[in-house]
């Protein structure tokens, strides 16, 4: 899978997961942050967010705050994650 | 002039006193609905109940024709019988309720009187408790409310020492399934032996031409109305002609909004005297807001409040009469009386942070150009929030670009004092603050602002209003739609046959239509609708056949096809870009399966 085709992909399981209901696809710059101030996602999303990687690429992600926060910081870094550790 | 409900007041006024006024209809002129014609309807509703007693005594009474209604309320009370009144009639509503009793009236399937007969008054004892309503459920679930005759009679004799009706005609704009239609616009005039309009006015237009009516007889009226009307009187009709045929307007339901008080005063040339209470308390205070914002309490009526401003009351209205009860309102005193300050504090948790909505409430209410503003937790997969926000025509968003702009805008504003989960995720835009005819923001109002959420084929619902034969409802095409697809094209549009689809279903609960959808006539798509567009939907349904003049005014009544002429559905969408669809939708009562 390309990086575009698995951006695209991460941004339509962003949008359902999270039931964004305004937020199409192309709302979301690969390198915006997705937390706070770009998307405007919170604590409570990582936790959906997080579940949903878990469930459709087999990833589990460490328990420290710090490296969540690096990997969840835009699309960009989200895709890099799901390429490098995917089990799925 | 004014007797007790415990004194049966239907039964003494003289047979030829007028009972009621009946509007000019489109070729029928106004006249007069006398004591003994009222009678004969009480004797076929007797006759009714009689046939169905051997099954119950517990009648659920829902019935639009306040002439009909009430002749049915007094045919149940003369048996000594109780009455629920349901809020509605929708089948949710009505489901529950139909094991406590016998449906009446206007609800499916249920038993009408027949032909009047002369009314038997018998020595049976009036019920113990009067009837029971049902609260709108804009707090939760809807709740049954018992009110017993003292309860009421406390309330009426009040009323009427405050305001007497003096022979005027009572014109009612609103529901007497709820406390305030039912004590002002069916029990107080009982009581106090003035005559009611026929029907219910619903419309601005109606309203003037039944004020020019009773002018011409030199007939003063009186107006029992509610915010969602009051709010939108057209300034442009000849309001100054009809002035001095009406005496007084009362509103109640929702606060009204001071620019809307002052717009029925300029319209109607007199103040509007709001009621403040509620299902459970009954009437509390009233105020006319060009006095002042405060509310003097009724007449009997105690007040005070407690170190958290919350308001206790000991009212005669009340079930218990003697004990202090706490509300939900908090209140300051002020002069004689008091202001309100909104609902006492509303918690929730999210994601394991307390959130005050009534903070959020206030922090929305107070951004520039917000006119009003209120936070709603809605359950999704945890409980998120939600905005409804009324904006100035001028500062609405309009398409997708705009709307997430104006998202974006507001979460920034509030993000300086609150922390992410407590700002609003889903969000409504709305140019009238939408609620259901009691003005308020109700749950089944929720329920179709938030629809879209839960069902990816309906469209965002932000509004409607009543136009010229129809409806003009304002609607967003959803990002998430279901019908738009291909998120990955240049430029998914929405397919011009779903607005013929969401047409047909608006149509069905607005105009109660039960025809079936068998073809499209001249029906254009001259330019597409893009995801996140907001646009107008006008409605204009033409009946196949059209009965009495008098049964035109009511827009519940299912249409016959008796008549070859056809049943249609005319259609037009307009955006601030231009027209999006126009052309009529066929109808019929054969079900051909075709939608």
């Amino acid at each position: 899978m390309t990086t575009a085709a698995l951006e695209n992909e991460l941004k339509q399981t962003i949008i359902e997961t999270l039931e964004l209901e305004d937020v199409t696809p192309e709302d979301i710059d690969p390198d915006e942050p997705l937390f706070v101030e770009g998307l405007g996602l919170d604590s409570i999303d990582a936790l959906e967010l997080g579940l949903a990687l878990q469930k459709r690429y087999g990833i589990t992600l460490e328990s420290d705050a710090e490296s969540s926060r690096q990997h969840f910081a835009n699309l960009k870094s989200l895709a890099a994650l799901v390429e490098s550790r995917r089990e799925k | 002039m004014y007797r007790k409900l415990i004194e049966r007041p239907w039964r003494a006024r003289p047979p030829s006193a007028p009972f009621a006024w009946r509007p000019p209809g489109r070729s029928t002129r106004p006249d007069w609905i006398r004591v003994e014609d009222w009678h004969q309807r009480i004797g076929a509703w007797q006759a009714l109940l009689e046939q169905h007693a051997a099954m119950t005594t517990t009648w659920l009474l829902f019935e639009p024709d306040p002439l009909e209604f009430s002749a049915a309320l007094v045919a149940i009370w003369e048996r000594g019988d109780s009455v629920l009144l349901p809020a509605d009639n929708q089948p949710e509503t009505v489901g529950t309720l139909r094991r406590a009793g016998v449906a009446l009236g206007q609800v499916p399937g249920a038993a009408s009187a027949g032909a009047g007969r002369p009314p038997r008054w018998l020595s049976q004892p009036l019920p113990e408790i009067a009837l029971s309503l049902y609260t709108s459920g804009s707090t939760g679930e809807p709740q049954r409310l018992d009110k017993s005759f003292a309860q009421l009679d406390a309330e009426l004799a009040t009323q009427a020492s405050l305001w007497p009706f003096e022979g005027r005609v009572v014109i009612s704009q609103v529901s007497h399934q709820h406390i305030y239609g039912l004590l002002f616009a069916i029990l107080r005039p009982l009581c106090e032996g003035a005559p009611i309009a026929a029907t219910t006015c619903r419309y601005p237009e109606t309203l003037l031409a039944w004020l020019a009516c009773c002018r011409d007889d030199a007939r003063q009226a009186v107006l029992v109305s509610a915010p969602p009307a009051l709010s939108r009187l057209p300034e442009t009709l000849d309001w100054q002609s009809v002035h001095p045929a009406l005496a007084r307007i009362y509103s109640s339901g929702a606060p009204l909004s001071r620019a809307a008080s002052d717009l029925a005063l300029a319209c109607l040339g007199t103040p509007v005297h709001e009621v403040y209470g509620s299902s459970e308390t009954g009437g509390i205070a009233w105020r006319i807001q060009q006095r002042g914002e405060a509310w003097t309490p009724f007449p009997g009526i105690e007040v005070r409040n407690d170190d958290e401003q919350r308001l206790w009351l000991r009212s005669p209205h009340l079930a218990m009469p003697e004990t202090w009860q706490r509300q939900a309102d908090r209140i300051r005193f002020a002069g004689d009386g008091f202001v309100l300050l909104g609902r006492a504090d509303r918690i929730v948790k999210i994601g394991g942070k307390r959130i005050s909505l009534t903070a959020v409430d206030r922090a929305l209410n107070a951004l520039p150009r917000v006119e009003r503003a209120q936070a709603l937790p809605l359950q999704r997969r945890d409980l998120r929030l939600a905005a409804v926000i009324q904006l100035s025509e001028t500062a609405l968003p309009r398409d997708h670009a705009a709307r997430r702009d104006a998202v974006r805008r507001l979460r920034q504003q509030l993000a300086a004092r609150f922390e992410t989960p407590a700002l609003p995720r889903y969000w409504r835009f709305v140019d009238h603050w939408p609620t259901n005819a009691q003005g308020k923001l109700s749950a089944d109002v929720r329920q179709r602002l938030f629809q879209d959420l839960d069902d990816r084929r309906a469209p965002r619902w932000l509004g409607e209003r009543p136009v010229d034969g129809g409806w003009c409802i304002t609607l967003e095409v959803p990002e998430q739609s279901a019908y738009v697809d291909g998120h990955f094209d240049a430029q998914p549009v929405l397919p011009g046959v779903t607005l013929v689809h969401w047409a047909m279903q608006l149509a069905r609960r607005l105009f109660s239509l039960e025809a079936h959808f068998a073809g499209l006539e001249r029906l254009r798509f001259p330019l597409p609708l893009l995801p996140g567009d907001r646009f107008e939907m006008t409605l204009v349904h033409t009946p196949a056949h059209r009965r009495d003049a008098a049964r035109q005014t009511s827009r519940h009544d299912s249409p016959r096809s008796e008549d070859p002429r056809k049943e249609s559905l005319q259609l037009h969408c307009d955006s601030r870009r231009g027209r999006h669809v126009s052309g009529r939708i066929a109808l019929t009562e054969e079900n051909a399966d075709v939608e």
